[in-house]
């Protein structure tokens, strides 16, 4: 394969990480503009494991995967209880403090007589797991997918279970969500933590990916993305983020068919959609037409019918 | 089953609820009328918790709820519709009674992943039951936004005897219903009855009201003025002025 596709799936690949972070909050009716800060959290939890610690990879990818879930519970703690808007400038602001603290980071040791670390502004360079171990670019990406498709198959089971549903019925309608009986902070607390660890273990592949992260890289655009991705792609199915992600950076990025431009097409896109279609192109009512559609041409044994699915 | 006692809620100078005690016994069905803005939803709202009370207490089964959350209180047995349609309308039919299941008495039943990702026999069969009981099995799989207006309305109170609750609080459940909706809702209540439900019915159909309840109290500006029979309240002068008038009346 190209090198150059191999890279731009790649990244596909692990900014739909941070694409699905925000959909799992956007399901219980959250806007978060702050799970950019989980990425980055766990891209320096993963990075300091491989490359300080000698961790191997799996091992701090988990790191990444557990301070994400780790810190977005310490800031659920008291964002969750706002909303709306308020709980949008809350995480904003939790997302550049991270950032920030990230400048002043510096945590480096010796290996090999060379230094690596967090340095601060000057990033934090030679993440060089994958490539002292001789995994190859095209392996790397078969990585990344395989654990996306792992998230993936997670997310589908969880969309379909009462978790899941629950935290539909809680962006649905919280007031109803509330008199149908579901605990709606306790909720948003594991939805959190999921989409943090979602982050966190997009952030350690991104950094083993780049081999170089500065907090720069996760400032406020990356967060406005992760969530737009989600409003073009759909709410209804945790393929719209990825949708939205691959129209974005497969499309508009890597055919430079709009080069200058990109931005404005993009915003103008999502700006069409939310005033169109809110809920993005695959939104509940087109995934419950596929659904149905799918029933109708391989119908299921109906001893077995499986209701709960749409 | 339930009592208030002193409750009142005050939105800044206006008092929305003033003082009111009502005892509604085990297996009542109690009807609440009053004119529009007496206070009738606001009670509700205070029995299920949506909002704390400026005074007094909600009790259930004896024991003070008035502190409590509203999912501790949907746990206890209390089960509401509203009086605009609530419905989770990006979800199927199913999905609407499943979550809406009270899990507590399911939770022996199956294994821990059949209930998460379906619902077990016992749960499923009830589901059933309650479809059909209100006329939506063929809807099962619909999403609850394409229902019609009618289907909507089964659909609500459907959702809240998922729950299996002891008691049920209806807000207004004929309103923009036609005769014929109205005579299958009356049946449904007088069904339900016989399971030993408890039933507060807000309601202005006066018909419906009085055909069902086995006893009235009538709401004015947030104070109860008067409590008893649907026959006793019909013929009571101060509620025929307040709020019936003297010509309206069926």
């Amino acid at each position: 394969m190209d090198d150059h596709v191999v890279s731009v799936l790649s990244n596909i690949g692990v900014i739909s990480f941070v694409a699905l972070s925000a959909y799992l909050l956007l399901l219980t009716g959250e806007i978060s503009f702050g799970q950019q800060a989980f990425f980055g959290i766990g891209a320096y939890a993963a990075a300091i494991a491989t490359a300080m610690w000698g961790w191997p990879l799996a091992a701090g990818l988990m790191l990444g995967a557990l301070a994400g879930a780790s810190s977005a519970l310490l800031v659920g703690l008291p964002t969750l209880r706002l909303h709306g808007l308020y709980f949008a400038v809350a995480t904003l602001a939790f997302a550049e403090m991270i950032r920030i603290l990230l400048e002043l980071f510096h945590y480096q040791v010796a290996v090999d007589g060379e230094l690596v670390g967090p340095n601060g502004t000057d990033g934090f360079g030679g993440i060089r797991y994958v490539f002292q171990n001789k995994i190859g670019a095209f392996e790397y990406m078969l990585l990344i997918y395989t654990l996306l498709a792992t998230a993936l198959a997670g997310l589908w089971l969880l969309e379909r279970s009462r978790l899941g549903v629950a935290f539909r019925m809680i962006g649905g309608d919280e007031t109803l969500a509330k008199t149908s009986g579901i605990a709606i902070t306790r909720h948003r607390m594991i939805a959190a933590a999921l989409a943090g660890a979602l982050a966190g273990i997009g952030g350690g592949l991104y950094a083993h990916l780049t081999t170089y992260i500065e907090p720069r890289i996760f400032d406020i655009m990356l967060g406005v993305h992760a969530l737009a991705y989600g409003l073009i792609g759909g709410l209804g199915t945790a393929l719209g983020p990825l949708l939205g992600v691959l129209i974005d950076i497969g499309l508009l990025g890597s055919t430079r068919l709009f080069s200058g431009y990109r931005m404005i097409v993009f915003g103008g896109l999502v700006a069409v959609l939310l005033i169109f279609r809110p809920r993005g192109l695959l939104n509940e009512e087109m995934v419950h037409r596929i659904g149905s559609f799918w029933r109708r041409v391989w119908p299921t044994d109906p001893s077995q019918k499986s209701h709960g699915k749409t | 089953m339930l009592e208030l006692s002193g409750l009142s809620k005050h939105f800044g100078g206006v008092r929305a609820v003033d003082g009111v005690n009502l005892k509604v016994g085990r297996g009542d069905i109690v009807g609440l009328i009053g004119p529009n803005g007496s206070g009738k939803s606001t009670i509700v709202n205070l029995i299920c918790g949506l909002f704390p009370p400026t005074a007094g207490n909600v009790l259930l089964a004896g024991k003070d709820i008035t502190s409590l959350p509203t999912h501790i209180r949907v746990g206890m047995g209390i089960a509401r519709t509203f009086q605009n349609i609530r419905l989770f309308g990006q979800l199927s039919v199913w999905q609407n009674l499943w979550v809406a299941q009270n899990s507590d008495q399911h939770r022996k039943d199956g294994s821990f992943l059949k209930r998460w990702l379906g619902a077990p026999g016992a749960a499923r069969a009830e589901i059933d039951r309650t479809l059909e009981f209100f006329n939506l099995e063929k809807k099962r799989d619909e999403l609850a936004a394409n229902l019609s207006f009618g289907e909507q309305r089964r659909l609500e109170m459907a959702r809240a005897l998922a729950a299996n609750p002891s008691l049920l609080l209806l807000d207004e459940p004929a309103a923009g219903m036609n005769a014929e909706e109205i005579e299958q809702l009356d049946e449904r209540i007088r069904t339900l009855r016989k399971t030993g439900i408890t039933i507060l019915l807000i309601e202005h159909h006066m018909e419906l009201v009085m055909a069902v309840t086995d006893r009235v109290a009538v709401l004015n500006f947030g104070q109860k003025i008067a409590d008893g029979g649907p026959a006793e309240i019909q013929a009571n002068p101060q509620v025929r002025e307040a709020y019936l008038g003297s010509s309206n009346v069926k």
